[in-house]
Parts: C-alpha cells; structure tokens; sequence
C-alpha cells in the first residue's frame, strides 16, 4: 500500500491483503483459531442466539415472563398487525432511522474532509469532536432536555424570537426534530472517524494525477474521494441505520416517548411493554422487527453492491 | 517492570511470577464465596427512596436486637427478573400496585393471615388489597402505609383573596376565576412528566366522579368486547370527567408542557401558584426548598354535592413474603418486627401517611390533617390510572389530550388497546 498511510490505519488497510494470502496459503485451518474463536461464540450464543430463541418461542404464548403460560397460536401476531400504537411506532421509528442516518452521513463526512485537509491543530480538533461520543446516551438526552426545555426557551424571549419561546419537546409535531438532533450530535464522531479513516486510504498520488489534469477541488470530490471511500459510507450506513433502529436511551432522556405518543421508538414499546407484563405480545414484536431489520439490512446491502470494494 | 522470561539462577521467571499472581487472585476471588457468617440472611427489599435511610436504619437494630437472623437491606432487585429465577427478596415492602397484584394472583406471594399482623389491619383497608385481581383465600398482603392524597392549596393565597376551601364543581370554578383575575396561576401543572397527569388530575377528576371499583370489575369482565355499544368503556364512562379535566387545564401556568416535577415543586414552594395536583410526598421535596410556606390539602370536587367528595389513597408501602423465600421464618419475624405500633407509627407520622391498623393514630401535620376525616369515614378510592396494565401508555395518552389531541378519540384508542389486551390475555 501507499506509503502515506498512517500507523493508525495500518490494522484497516493490511488486514484485507493478509487475510487474502493466509486462505491462499493454507487449505486447513490451524485448530487454534477455534480455540480462539470459541469463548467468544459460547458467551455470545448464551446471551444473544438463546434468548432470542427463547422470545421467539414464547411469542406464540400469553406467558407474563413467569408462572403458567399457554401456547395461543398466532394471536399476539395478529394483534400486532392490528396495534395502532405499534404501527405508528415503526412509523416513527423508520422516518426518524431515515432523517437521522441522512443527517449523521453528510454531517461526518464534511467534518472529516475538514479534519483530513491541512488546518491548524488538527489533532485537538480531532479530539474535541470525538468527545460527544465517550459520554453516556441518558447523560446527553437529560442535559439536552434541559437546554431544550429551560435554556432555549428563554433564549428565545430574550431575543424575541417567537418559535423558539415555546420548547420544542412539548410540540409533538416538531418533537422527532430534537430527537433528531440529539442522536446525530452523539453518533457523528463514530461516523466522522470511519470516514476519516477512509480518506485517509485514498493515496495522495491520485490527487497529484488528477491536479496535473487540471481537476478543481469539486471534481476531485465528486469523482475520486466519493468513490473511493463508498464502502466505508456502506458501512456507516448500514451500521447507523440499525442503531437507530434500536433507538431507546435518547428518546427516554429528551421526551419519554411524548408529548403523548408522538415519539415512541418500537424498542421503547417493546421494553415498556415487558416491563408491564405484556412480554409474550412484546416478544411477537420484537420477532417482526428483527425481520424488518434483517429485510431492511440486506435491501441496503443489495443496492450498495459493488458501490464499494469493502461490501461486494 | 516484570521479571525476565526464565530463570536463570535466584531471580522468579516470569511465568512463576504470573502465576503466583494468578493464583492469589482466584484464591481472593473464591474468598468471597465463602458463606458470610454464622446467622441465616433475610434478604429484605425496600426501594421507596425517601425512605431507604429509615429502613436501612430499622434493618440494622433488628439484626443487633436478636442472634437469630440477620436483615439484608436491598433496593435495587428488579423484582419481576427476580421471581423469574425462582429467588425473591424474602420480606418485600413496596407500593402495592397493578404490577405487584399480578405476582399476588400467581400465587406468588404466602398466607399472612396466621400472623396477629394481619388481625390488626383495618378492614376497609384490607379491603382495598381486593380491588386487584386477588388469589383467593389468601392474605397475600399487609398494608403497612396508606398515603392520601388531594388537591394541595397555598393557604395565604386563598386567605388574602377571601376564598374559602371549595366543595362543589361550581365553587371550584370560581376560585380558579377570581384567581385568574387577580394574576395568580390557579393550578401549577407539570405536564412534561406525563405521571403527574395521571396520577393528579385525571385520577382526581375522574375519583371523584366515578365509581372506579365498579368500572374495572365490570371492563375485566366484558373484556376484548369494549367498545361504544357495552355498558362500561373509557369512551363512554371517562369521558365527561376528562372534559372537566381539560376544562381544569384553562387554569393553569402557560409553560406547564416544558415544567416536569422538580419544577412544580419548586415553584410550590415559591408561592406561584395556588394549587397542585400531586401527594403528600411532594411534601417532602416542597420542604428542601427551605421557604416558608402554609400549604393545606381538600378532595376535588366534581360535583355539586359536597357528599361526594373523596381522597384519593394508595397502599404505598404494603408487606409480603413470596412462597418461594427462603428465610420464611426469619421475614415473618422481621415484618412482626415493622408491624409494632411504636414503629408503624413513627414511620407514617414521618412520611405523612396514614396508619392502617384499627388503632391508629390521628394524623397531626397541618398538611395533611384536613383529609383525617375522609379515610376516617371511608370516603376514599384508589385512583383509576392505577388500574390501566403498564403496557397502554395511558399517562402518555393523557398528556397528549391535555396537548390538544380530541379526547373522545384518544379514550377510544385506549378502548381499542384494552380489548387487546384481553383478546390475548
């Protein structure tokens, strides 16, 4: 590889060749890489392939999570499907997936064009972006609930600026937009670093090629970075889209799912709902999100093939 | 810096120094498996906050009071998780609520009524553990604290605008008008916390209008049929209530959809409202602000017969000991310990509860003493948000009604969940 790689991005970049020439080498695989695989999938079968199975099997109970239960069929799954709180919370939770990986996209990428190019203090900058992300999801959603709620507003009278008088939490049309907000401020640090390290892999000589052909910055941007770092927009993509999905921590922070159920994630049904004893329904639910997910990731995956050398 | 990799004459190898390390380690880590000593462990669980100093402290002069036992005071179990592993806390002393009823009807929850404990509890009191699915023939269990609850008022506010303690709907209206004249908030809302809705005015409003009882014993039986056309629905039956709730909503601060329950506190203790809508354990958070304020507590009246009116109560702190515990003997003792007057007494006269046994005392705080007479006469209900399953938001549909979202469709949406749930129950 190019010689201006930095250190950092040495595990990236060489992983791929290595891994290429070790099955190329090799037709058997050395037992000890089982030995190394196998705590890791023990625990995560335990903890994750078990109790999955398990929710999935209790979904076509009335079980409460304990005591008696009774096998009922596909009720709970027709109930689902008849939920209208249910359905406008996938509603919910798919249009703010959306917005949010849209936002969070764009956002990261211009930051790490910036921090990739020659501005001064580089690595302080760096430093200072990736901090929203070491803290805690509820610690944010709580402080920024209160700026939303208290700060702003008076900002807004002081200033005489109408709209903003009234907090934007207690609006449930506008409500999604703080929470919008709130979720691309904690997760672009995470994108902005993939993406740095993928700008930091385009190697320096094509830039001198296409500068000799007289390309602008725009040009350069348009046909040479974007390409190149589209598998690491795949990964950010596809990766967001999921952890949004799951959207739960900022929601209960900033608004609790209201103003009355206007921002109501389908994680937050589900958990609100076993914690009420209605978990056999809430299991039913979560076996048709998880094929949403599952629906949702491979139709990405789909349209991104061969748009990037890391997801083909 | 770690010794060098093998030996080569006195100096430990590297490999014998990891490990003797390892090896103390896992020696210290099995120590604290080790059984803790000689005295049987009651793990007691009591999670109320303001009180868990009280009961730690309670907790500790019974285990140094006798040799027999020893008091473990939790807080953080989750008690549903808990059961699901077949291992309770032994002595449970919680809110009895929705939730806990459910481990009651399972069957979750022993006989206390071989204990002279259970003798002493007032009878309409005990009677209020039966509004709840029951397992019957059992007293699953005892209700140690009540807590009444109404509308708290600021008495120098009402003093110095010559209004007297309303009885009836119409009267109430009137306060709220001559206050509003004068530029003062009539009622202090905090809808930001969608509990304080529920557990304020819509409980109010519909208690003291409603037969709650009568109205979820009649909706369990008619069950996945509610709807328009049955006897008994929340479209039907708590609509009217709630248009007075709304109604009650023109009275108060205009910030109230970004105010949460710290805030209304606060402002309480400020002087700047008239009303609040909440229990007597925002008393105690009223208190912190440190100001000098005279508040006073009266029932809502929905109504124009002053017969009517009501509090509202909630078994806050109620005991119980699951089948499965394994220290049954040394929780009986621990609860026979919590039951004694002396000590039941002094908890509810510091917590502002009301005492549930036969010989009771008065209650004496000024904040609370004006509701004495009600649950001296039984004038009390359980308020009817208590009775919805936590899996339909009601708060959350309430704080969107009082947002501005069409009442009538709203109580119709909760309709339609509670068939629901019963079609799948």
């Amino acid at each position: 590889m190019s010689s201006t790689t930095k250190p950092s991005t040495r595990a990236v970049v060489t992983a791929p060749a290595a891994t290429q020439s070790i099955s190329a080498r090799k037709s058997r695989i050395d037992p000890l890489y089982y030995f190394f695989l196998f705590p890791a999938l023990a625990i995560f079968t335990l903890a994750v392939t078990l109790p999955a199975v398990l929710g999935f099997v209790y979904s076509f109970t009335n079980s409460i999570g304990f005591g008696d239960f009774q096998f009922i069929g596909i009720r709970n799954f027709i109930a689902v499907f008849q939920d209208e709180g249910v359905l406008s919370a996938y509603g919910f939770t798919l249009g703010f997936a959306l917005v949010t990986v849209i936002v969070v996209n764009a956002v990261a990428f211009l930051l790490a064009l910036g921090l990739t190019s020659r501005v001064r203090f580089r690595a302080a900058l760096r430093t200072v972006f990736v901090i929203p992300m070491v803290v805690s999801g509820i610690v944010i959603a709580f402080v920024f609930q209160y700026l939303f709620s208290n700060s702003l507003p008076l900002l807004g009278e002081g200033m005489g600026i109408e709209p903003l008088a009234t907090s934007i939490l207690a609006n449930p049309d506008l409500a999604w937009l703080a929470i919008v907000f709130v979720t691309a401020w904690q997760s672009i640090p995470s994108a902005m670093l993939i993406y740095i390290a993928g700008l930091l892999t385009v190697p320096a000589e094509v830039y001198e090629a296409s500068s000799i052909d007289g390309a602008t910055p725009w040009h350069n941007l348009r046909h040479i970075t974007l390409p190149l770092v589209a598998g690491y927009a795949v990964i950010n993509m596809v990766l967001g889209f999921k952890n949004y999905l799951n959207t739960y921590d900022i929601i209960v922070g900033l608004t609790d799912g209201g103003p009355g159920v206007a921002t109501r994630s389908v994680a937050m049904s589900i958990f609100r709902g076993f914690e009420g004893g209605d978990y056999a329904y809430q299991m039913a639910n979560a076996v048709v999100f998880f094929l949403i997910s599952i629906v949702i990731a491979l139709i990405q995956l789909r349209f991104t093939r061969g748009k990037g050398g890391i997801a083909a | 810096m770690l010794p060098p990799l093998t030996s080569n004459g006195t100096g430990v190898s590297r490999r014998t120094f990891l490990a003797a390390a390892g090896g103390a380690l896992t020696a210290f880590g099995l120590a604290g498996c080790a059984p803790g000593g000689t005295r049987p462990t009651v793990t007691f669980h009591q999670s109320k906050p303001e009180a868990v100093p009280y009961f730690r402290d309670l907790a500790a002069k019974f285990s140094a009071s006798q040799d027999r036992v020893r008091v473990l005071h939790d807080m953080a179990t989750n008690l549903s998780a808990s059961f699901v592993r077949s291992s309770p806390p032994d002595l449970g002393c919680l809110n009895y609520n929705l939730e806990m009823a459910r481990f009651m009807e399972r069957g979750a929850l022993s006989d206390l009524s071989d204990l002279p404990a259970a003798a002493s509890i007032r009878d309409d009191v005990l009677d209020l553990t039966n509004w709840y699915p029951t397992y019957a023939g059992r007293t699953s269990v005892i209700p140690y604290s009540v807590m009444a609850a109404s509308v708290i008022y600021n008495r120098r506010i009402f003093e110095q605008n010559g209004l007297a303690v309303p009885t009836t709907w119409d009267e109430l209206i009137e306060v709220c008008e001559v206050l509003k004249a004068a530029g003062i908030t009539p009622i202090y809302g905090t809808f930001r916390d969608p509990w304080t809705i529920a557990q304020g005015l819509f409980d109010y409003t519909v208690g003291g209008m409603v037969n709650v009882r009568d109205f979820y014993k009649k909706m369990h039986e008619i069950g996945e049929n509610v709807g328009p056309d049955s006897e008994v629905s929340f479209q039907k039956t708590m609509l009217e209530p709630v248009k007075r709730m709304v109604q009650l909503t023109t009275y108060i601060n205009p910030d109230a959809s970004s105010r949460g329950y710290g805030d209304g506190n606060t402002a309480m203790a400020q002087g700047q409202a008239a009303m609040y809508f909440q229990g007597p354990w925002a008393f105690g958070e009223i208190e912190k602000a440190g100001t000098d304020v005279d508040l006073g507590t009266f029932p809502l009246p929905m109504t124009s017969d002053p017969a009517d009116l009501k509090v509202r109560v909630n078994i806050d702190l109620s005991l119980w000991v699951p089948e499965v515990a394994n220290a049954q003997e040394g929780a009986r003792a621990f609860l026979q310990y919590l039951m004694q007057p002396e000590i039941q007494n002094s908890y509810n006269a510091e917590f502002l509860g009301f005492g549930t046994s036969k010989d009771a005392p008065a209650v004496t705080d000024p904040r609370i003493v004006e509701m004495q007479k009600y649950y001296d006469q039984g004038r009390f209900y359980m308020g009817a948000s208590q009775f919805i399953p936590n899996s339909i938001p009601a708060a959350n549909y309430f704080q969107s009604i009082i947002g501005g979202a069409d009442a009538e469709s709203t109580l119709r949406r909760m309709d339609a969940d509670w068939a629901r749930l019963a079609f799948r129950a």
